[in-house]
């Protein structure tokens, strides 16, 4: 490899991304151009219609760039396989949904196994992953119970914990607040702070709500598809 | 995805319907069932078919004196009083036929046409003379004694062996062995050398059953009771004469008995003025037979057939469905790592699991309905490990066949789109 990443996990070259409606063309990011370090906690912000949205997709490698090139742990995805991707996002990456995205006929312990179940784990170290990481989230008293069991911050819990069962290289987080009352986003968000303190864990985390801000070590502000701000927190960046 | 997690799984979504994936499955059920019942009674019919080949030998034609349905009136006029009449097979058909090519062996049966009383009723026994080789060629077996030799035949001995039937209607319960015992006819004593048996379920034209024969050598009949018959009724006495009964005509090859029979008809039809023979053969009897049991079969397998494709399509719009309401839970699955192919074998699998599940309850079924068959049409049923077998892979292929497009229309989704659903 040429260049030189260092402990880049994320690198975004003038990625653009267009949608095709019949004859319309929709432009939705323009050039997007960033990086993130190892260990960042980055808050992507923006109004409905910024392209937060595809951003978080093609973050996710769930969709793919119209331009650009999208560098992940250095490697240029622009090539895979949708084999690959998966594998990537499977092992590279955790996802948070706003709306959980839980599978209600699992219990906790197996909707935590989900992603290692994927990563053809055996099922002795999947149970004992699972385990080990609901206990963390506080719900190792749980393990038996369905997500409909479970009140909403518990649920966040369990996907939290269900996006770090293959240790990814990042924290993908879609509003993860979104769908919980003001007290328990405050304890999700703890966590999240926990997680990047205490395991140096990058996250990346999608909001439009301004009150998170101060929170992110960065923030990247997207209007109508561009960049237009990228803030780091000096105090933070020790 | 390591093949137990697939499996269990799919076996997991099923469970979550019970009464939907029963429902579902019902066409292949009724498929399933009629295959099962379809092939045990086609195999009872073949199995029937084996067991009346072994009755009679597929080697075999039976050719048979038969009283013609009205006898020439010219000699006779008006008085039927004492008029010798003579119909049926004849030394010289005998001679003829024992000549043909292809013929190996002819047995011949003369019943005497005698009375038997038990008491002072009539017992439904008959008296056969015949050769010794009767035994071989009518698929029997002696159970006690001994048979009849070439030296009774010599000696024309008045000696018979008699059908294990015989003992039972013609002496009296507690009679202790029989053999030793004599028999009454006409003032002539038969002592009883033997008992046999038959027990392929051998039926003779005009003659029944060896079971419920007096066999006695074929030379003591024409010397102690006459060639002649007599048979006296209420209004008129008859003097019959003919020479045989019965010709167990074996050939030497069973490729060619079909022309081996139509020659020896056309002799017959030749020699003899009054259609007074029949002719039978028991490979015949078995086509005919045959041929009815296929279009049973070809019913059912219409049955089978219709059932599994609807059945199967059926099975194919539930899972399209299945797929569009668990559009989420793919693309949930897809973004944390599921890959296509993960996707494609878990909505595969599950619809294999339910075409196996609906399998299995059809071999109930087709059993149920084979038993149906033979309480009511009295058809033997059959059941083989073969067809259950069969059953099992048909359920499986419906399966994929089914299965393989909503699985692919799971697999084909853009996991974006599946996670945009609420």
């Amino acid at each position: 490899m040429s260049e030189s990443f260092g402990d880049e996990v994320i690198r975004f070259e003038d990625v653009s991304k267009t949608y095709v409606l019949g004859t319309l063309r929709v432009p939705v990011l323009k050039e997007i151009r960033f990086t993130v370090r190892q260990g960042e906690f980055v808050g992507i912000m923006g109004a409905s219609g910024s392209g937060k949205s595809t951003l978080l997709n093609l973050l996710g490698l769930l969709d793919v760039p119209t331009s650009g090139k999208y560098f992940l742990v250095g490697q240029e995805v622009e090539h895979f396989s949708d084999n690959h991707l998966a594998d990537l996002r499977n092992r590279s990456i955790g996802f948070i949904f706003q709306s959980f995205n839980l599978f209600p006929h699992l219990n906790v312990e197996q909707n935590i196994e989900v992603p290692m179940v994927y990563a053809e784990k055996s099922k002795r170290v999947r149970r004992e992953k699972a385990r080990e990481l609901a206990a963390k989230m506080g719900l190792g008293h749980r393990l038996k119970h369905r997500p409909n069991e479970l009140s909403g911050g518990e649920c966040q819990r369990i996907a939290i914990a269900r996006a770090l069962g293959n240790d990814p290289g990042f924290l993908l987080a879609d509003e993860p607040t979104g769908n919980l009352d003001a007290k328990t986003s405050d304890e999700i968000i703890e966590l999240f702070l926990e997680l990047h303190h205490s395991r140096s864990a990058t996250i990346l985390m999608v909001t439009h709500n301004p009150e998170l801000r101060p929170i992110f070590d960065r923030v990247i502000d997207l209007r109508d598809g561009r960049i237009i701000s990228d803030e780091r927190k000096e105090e933070k960046r020790c | 995805m390591l093949a137990s997690d697939i499996l269990h799984l799919s076996l997991h979504n099923l469970m979550l319907h019970k009464a939907r994936s029963f429902l579902t499955s019902l066409g292949i059920i009724f498929g399933v069932g009629s295959v099962i019942s379809m092939l045990a009674i086609s195999e009872g019919a073949k199995e029937e078919a084996l067991k009346q080949i072994a009755s009679m030998g597929v080697d075999k034609i039976i050719v048979y004196s038969k009283k013609p349905s009205v006898f020439d009136t010219t000699e006779t006029s008006s008085e039927q009083a004492s008029v010798i009449k003579s119909y049926g097979l004849t030394f010289e058909d005998l001679a003829h036929i024992s000549h043909f090519d292809n013929v190996g062996s002819v047995v011949t049966l003369r019943d005497a046409r005698k009375r038997f009383m038990k008491g002072v009723k009539n017992v439904d026994v008959k008296m056969v003379g015949t050769e010794p080789a009767f035994l071989e060629a009518g698929k029997c077996e002696i159970v006690q004694g001994r048979w009849i030799t070439k030296l009774d035949m010599d000696m024309k001995n008045p000696v018979c062996v008699i059908g294990k039937n015989v003992k039972r209607k013609l002496f009296s319960i507690g009679a202790g062995s029989v053999i030793g015992r004599e028999i009454p006819v006409e003032g002539k004593l038969f002592k009883v050398v033997g008992i046999f048996e038959n027990n392929h379920g051998t039926q003779f034209p005009e003659i029944k059953s060896p079971n419920d024969m007096i066999v006695i050598p074929r030379s003591s009949s024409d010397a102690l009771l006459g060639q002649h018959v007599f048979k006296i009724d209420v209004s008129s006495f008859q003097d019959l004469k003919l020479d045989y009964d019965v010709f167990i005509v074996a050939v030497d090859d069973v490729a060619f008995i079909d022309n081996t029979a139509k020659r020896i008809a056309r002799y017959l039809d030749k020699t003899h003025a009054k259609k007074d023979w029949g002719i039978r053969i028991p490979l015949d009897l078995l086509r005919q037979k045959e041929r009815t049991q296929n279009i049973f079969t070809i019913v059912m397998a219409s049955i089978a057939g219709i059932s599994l494709i609807v059945g199967g399509i059926g099975i194919m719009n539930i899972m399209l469905a299945n797929v569009y309401e668990r559009r989420k839970e793919i693309g949930t699955r897809r973004a944390l790592g599921a890959k296509r192919r993960d996707i494609l074998t878990q909505f595969l699998i599950e619809t294999v699991f339910l075409t196996l599940t609906g399998g299995v309850i059809g071999i109930g079924l087709g059993v149920g309905i084979s038993e149906l068959v033979t309480l009511y049409a009295h058809w033997p049923v059959r059941f083989s490990y073969s067809s259950v077998f069969l059953s099992i892979a048909i359920s499986a292929v419906v399966g994929i066949v089914f299965g393989t497009y909503p699985a692919w229309q799971a697999a084909k989704q853009n996991p974006i789109d599946a996670l945009r659903t609420e």
